[in-house]
């Protein structure tokens, strides 16, 4: 998933959507509007699903020359909106946004973060006539509506750029014909793509072309000088495509990301409580313990997170992950079926028509879980306790790494892009919960992201009931109390030779080596 | 010696119209033996020499002295030497004077005889007893001096530079005996090389301008602060040359380098300052101060190009106006930057080869692979900051004081035509203060960058800034 794009981070939470009508049932227009990759032929859909190309750095060497001079407008002004539109004016580009007249008038905080940092502001009528590009950075659920109310008012030969696919790939919207459709989307919260430009890097950013939309064959120059202009071509820059995205973002948001990272906070704390745990101490593990274990994971993949068990807790964590695979596994699979199929996107946007009353009662009652009220004690807990007393956390994170993975392959996404939107954005979630437990992971992510989140864990805890009662504080909270930690050569050989055939092992390696000397370095 | 201790408050001593002790507030007491460090022309020797009654008081009091105070020193050499010339030349009889035997200067009836004998073995002085005082060699007069001094008993004994001109033997006995000595009487030590500090040390302190600085016990973190301070004081290092390779855009030296015209920076309703006009010329250092909250950093980051409403403003820089086009990163590496702010962001795990490096980049972290001669660069400013040993450790294994020595290397790293020091001082001990000061005024010192420096405290100044600009008051000086 991406932040933004993908789990599409942004901070427009709360926001009526009814206000802008954004139902397609709201607008006779829209009634056509239908799953665009369902209407793509099965040969279609497989190269568009396959598409996910690492870029080489000089790929970039024209920098942002394909929109100097060009006016970018973008439309929306949270997170996302903003902190773009601060690193393209930075990097020389001509940037102002376009708002509702009402939040104008009514001086909205959209208003105050775009005129408080020196952009032209004006209305969608004075800005977007004169606009070369527009950058759509409103929530998913405002697509709709924005899109809509924006394409009237643009010149011909302008260029639309989203942030994540949904609106083209599962509303199906359709772009005017002289339009360039671009994605540009940048992995990671809007916060973090303005601190990164300020550090002088960048933070991954995926690019895609809408192929049914690039009249002029120009939509790859301007993704990538996009790109350039927010910093990303530093930190590496992934060319996919809008149905690549959806459906592998939706996937690994759905599930490993923010899915199975709520329902192991919920199960764990609770199991540490029933087990006489302190609940301060319980707490804490598990608050930081996800950004602490998934740390090791950005560094070296499944294995290096193994890796930093004792021996006997990697077999046993090894064991653990196996049987919560097997259990897991039909779940992970309807998620991905329902994602392919549209009927995710459908019953979502059922929801939004119900006003979220589904989402919102899943927020509420989030909120009234024991862990997300226990505070964390104030107890130090070291690097390597993390490890040592949460052997069923690291056991939850390679079973759901892996299990992603292995099921968005199997539906045709290819490795690099299951790669990215399990395991490599693992840790990024796993630093919003550090911030301030579930709730702040839900604040973060998009909508559409909560909305998938809530609907595995509903599915998952019960599934991982029977699993979860056997379950003793050896392998959550307290450690293993061995006085021998002899382990069996031949089992050890063979858990970590299945550790590392895995293939999310073998593409990890392969693109944190294209990474290298991108990456910061350590 | 008084159950109190010896009390320094707020003393103020003249030596003849040459040199001032300022304000000295200091407390010795039972037990303690302190070191003196400081630079040269500090002012060391001097409140050493105001324990054995030497300079006129200016002010404030000092008492708590012990009856039998001795001090070596080369002044107390020199006057001594003085004495016995004008004995000299006092003589009127037509016959040429010995002077004083040096068996007279130490044998006397307020020294211990045993003890001075025992000492003049201790120091080979036997076969020059007899020889006339002025006629020994420095060496010698100060084995005599030493020897004097403590077969005095002294209940204070205040050594100035005591190993200096003394042969490697020497030295070693002198240092045994002190160690023996320590245990009886308080010692006041006064030190260029640290090295040379024995064990019984218990306290330091720092002399500088005239003035004491710092007086901290002897632990290892405050003995190796020192160490780089009186490294960076003392050792005659040159700053490292810019990468010769990726050189910056000459400017021209005729025009300003920043200009700003009626800056204003609001946030909703709120001015916080409003039309300042303000030039920078090269070569003009300036200090700009204020209250909290007139906005200096705000001005400050208009320069800089932090600030987003630089793109509303006039503003002018190494040639750009603001606004047309330029990037970020084409002012930025015009500019050194240095701020606690900046410390805060730059947590990033990486080495301080690789911290030192990125100011090449005007990045914090360092993405890109850089050149071998960077790289020896870079080892180059650590050698300056005394860090050589440490250029593969983690910057953030660094203490608060190290790491903002740090950053200023990396802002000055590529010889920057602006060098922007945000209260660089801020939230550092007195001791890293001076570190701060220190190198920045060999950077001051080295002419090709205009230092523009921000602060409100009035004694962290630094020599060589001339101009100022009072925020608040908003009137260019």
């Amino acid at each position: 998933m991406g932040p933004h794009s993908g789990p599409s981070l942004n901070l427009h939470k709360g926001r009526s959507a009814v206000t802008f009508g954004l139902f397609p049932s709201d607008n006779p227009r829209l009634i056509s509007m239908a799953n665009y990759f369902n209407t793509l032929p099965l040969r279609l859909q497989v190269a568009e699903l396959a598409k996910c190309r690492f870029m080489h750095l000089d790929e970039f060497s024209d920098g942002v020359e394909a929109l100097r001079g060009k006016k970018m407008v973008v439309i929306g002004c949270g997170a996302q909106g903003l902190n773009q539109g601060l690193n393209l004016r930075d990097s020389g580009l001509d940037v102002s946004y376009a708002l509702r007249q009402a939040a104008i008038d009514e001086k909205r905080q959209s208003w105050k973060n775009a005129s408080e940092n020196g952009f032209t502001v004006g209305t969608y009528e004075e800005l977007i006539p004169g606009a070369d590009v527009v950058l759509n950075l409103t929530p998913d659920k405002q697509h709709t509506s924005v899109v809509n109310a924006v394409m009237p008012l643009m010149k011909q030969g302008s260029c639309l750029s989203y942030s994540h696919g949904f609106n083209i790939v599962e509303e199906g919207m359709q772009v005017r014909e002289d339009i360039t459709v671009i994605m540009v989307a940048p992995k990671c919260p809007g916060s973090e793509v303005r601190a990164e430009y300020v550090r002088g890097f960048g933070v991954p950013t995926l690019i895609a072309v809408h192929e049914d939309n690039d009249p002029r064959g120009e939509g790859l120059a301007l993704a990538k000088a996009y790109a350039v202009g927010t910093g990303g071509h530093k930190a590496g820059v992934l060319q996919s495509s809008f149905i690549a995205e959806v459906k592998s973002d939706l996937m690994g948001e759905q599930t490993i990301l923010c899915g199975m990272l709520q329902t192991g906070s919920l199960l764990c704390f609770d199991k540490m409580v029933e087990e006489g745990v302190d609940a301060g101490y319980a707490s804490k593990l598990i608050q930081y313990g996800w950004e602490t274990v998934t740390e090791a994971l950005k560094y070296g993949g499944v294995t290096n997170m193994m890796d930093r068990l004792s021996n006997p807790a990697k077999i046993i964590a090894y064991d653990l992950s196996e049987q919560m695979k097997d259990i897991m596994r039909p779940l992970y699979q309807k998620h991905q079926d329902d994602i392919m199929d549209g009927t995710f996107s459908s019953t979502m946007m059922a929801d939004w028509a119900n006003d979220d009353a589904e989402l919102l009662g899943w927020r509420a009652d989030t909120a009234q879980t024991a862990f997300e009220k226990t505070p964390a004690g104030d107890m130090d807990i070291s690097e390597q306790e993390y490890f040592d007393h949460g052997i069923l956390m690291v056991a939850m994170v390679k079973a759901g790494v892996e299990l992603a993975f292995e099921t968005m392959t199997a539906a045709g996404i290819i490795a690099e892009s299951a790669y990215y939107e399990s395991l490599h954005e693992t840790p990024l979630i796993a630093n919003t919960i550090a911030r301030k437990k579930l709730h702040e992971m839900n604040a973060t992510i998009s909508d559409t992201a909560e909305y998938g989140c809530y609907l595995y864990n509903h599915a998952c805890v019960p599934l991982l009931k029977d699993f979860m009662k056997p379950i003793k504080s050896d392998v959550i909270g307290r450690g293993l109390q061995l006085n021998d930690a002899g382990v069996d050569n031949a089992r050890l050989i063979e858990v970590n030779a299945a550790l590392r055939e895995h293939p999310v092992e073998l593409i990890g390696a392969e693109l944190r080596g294209y990474m290298a000397d991108m990456k910061r370095i350590i | 010696m008084a159950e109190s201790g010896i009390r320094l408050d707020g003393l103020s001593v003249d030596f003849d119209g040459r040199f001032r002790l300022n304000d000295i507030d200091w407390a010795l007491d039972a037990g303690q033996h302190w070191l003196l460090l400081g630079a040269n022309g500090a002012g060391k020797s001097a409140l050493a020499a105001v324990l054995a009654g030497h300079g006129d008081r200016l002010g404030g009091s000092l008492s708590g002295l012990p009856e039998r105070v001795a001090i070596v020193s080369f002044e107390a050499q020199a006057e001594l030497i003085a004495a016995e010339r004008r004995k000299d030349d006092a003589d009127i009889l037509d016959v040429i004077s010995e002077g004083t035997p040096a068996r007279e200067m130490i044998f006397t009836d307020d020294r211990d005889a045993a003890l001075a004998a025992e000492l003049c073995t201790m120091f080979g002085l036997e076969p020059l007893l007899d020889r006339a005082f002025r006629k020994l060699s420095t060496g010698e007069t100060r084995k005599l001096m030493l020897a004097r001094a403590l077969s005095s008993r002294p209940q204070l004994l205040i050594l100035d530079e005591p190993f200096d001109g003394l042969d490697a033997a020497a030295q070693a006995q002198l240092l045994s005996h002190l160690h023996a000595l320590a245990e009886t009487t308080q010692m006041v030590l006064v030190l260029n090389r640290m090295v040379e500090a024995p064990a019984f040390i218990t306290d330091v302190c720092w002399v500088s301008d005239g003035s004491l600085h710092a007086c901290i016990k002897k632990d290892d973190e405050a003995w190796a602060e020192l160490a780089q301070l009186m490294h960076l004081k003392t050792s005659d290092l040159e700053l490292p040359p810019p990468d010769p390779v990726d050189r910056l855009p000459s400017l021209d030296p005729d025009k300003a380098l920043v200009h700003l015209s009626k800056a204003t920076v609001r946030y909703g309703d709120t001015v916080i300052f409003e039309d300042i006009d303000w030039t920078i010329r090269p070569g003009e250092h300036w200090q700009l101060t204020g209250p909290n909250g007139s906005g200096k950093t705000a001005l400050l980051s208009l320069i800089t190009g932090d600030h987003p409403q630089c793109y509303v403003n006039d503003i002018n820089v190494f040639g750009y106006q603001r606004g047309n086009g330029e990037s970020i990163w084409e002012i930025k590496r015009f500019i050194g930057y240095v701020s606690t702010a900046l410390q805060w962001e730059y947590r990033v795990g990486t080495n301080l080869r690789n911290v030192i490096v990125s100011g090449f980049h005007d990045s914090i972290g360092l993405y890109t692979k850089y050149t071998d001669e960077q790289g020896r660069i870079a080892d180059a400013w650590l050698e300056v900051l005394g860090m050589s040993d440490r250029a593969t450790q983690p910057f953030t294994s660094l203490s608060y004081g190290d790491q903002r020595l740090l950053l200023i290397a990396r802002a000055m790293v590529k010889h920057p035509p602006l060098l922007v020091l945000d209260e660089p001082c801020l939230g550092l001990d007195d001791m890293n203060r001076q570190l701060v000061i220190a190198l920045i005024e060999r950077i001051c010192a080295g002419g090709e960058t205009t230092v523009l420096y921000v602060n409100h405290h009035s004694v962290d100044r630094i020599n060589g800034i001339e101009k100022m600009l009072a925020l608040g008051s908003v009137e260019a000086a």
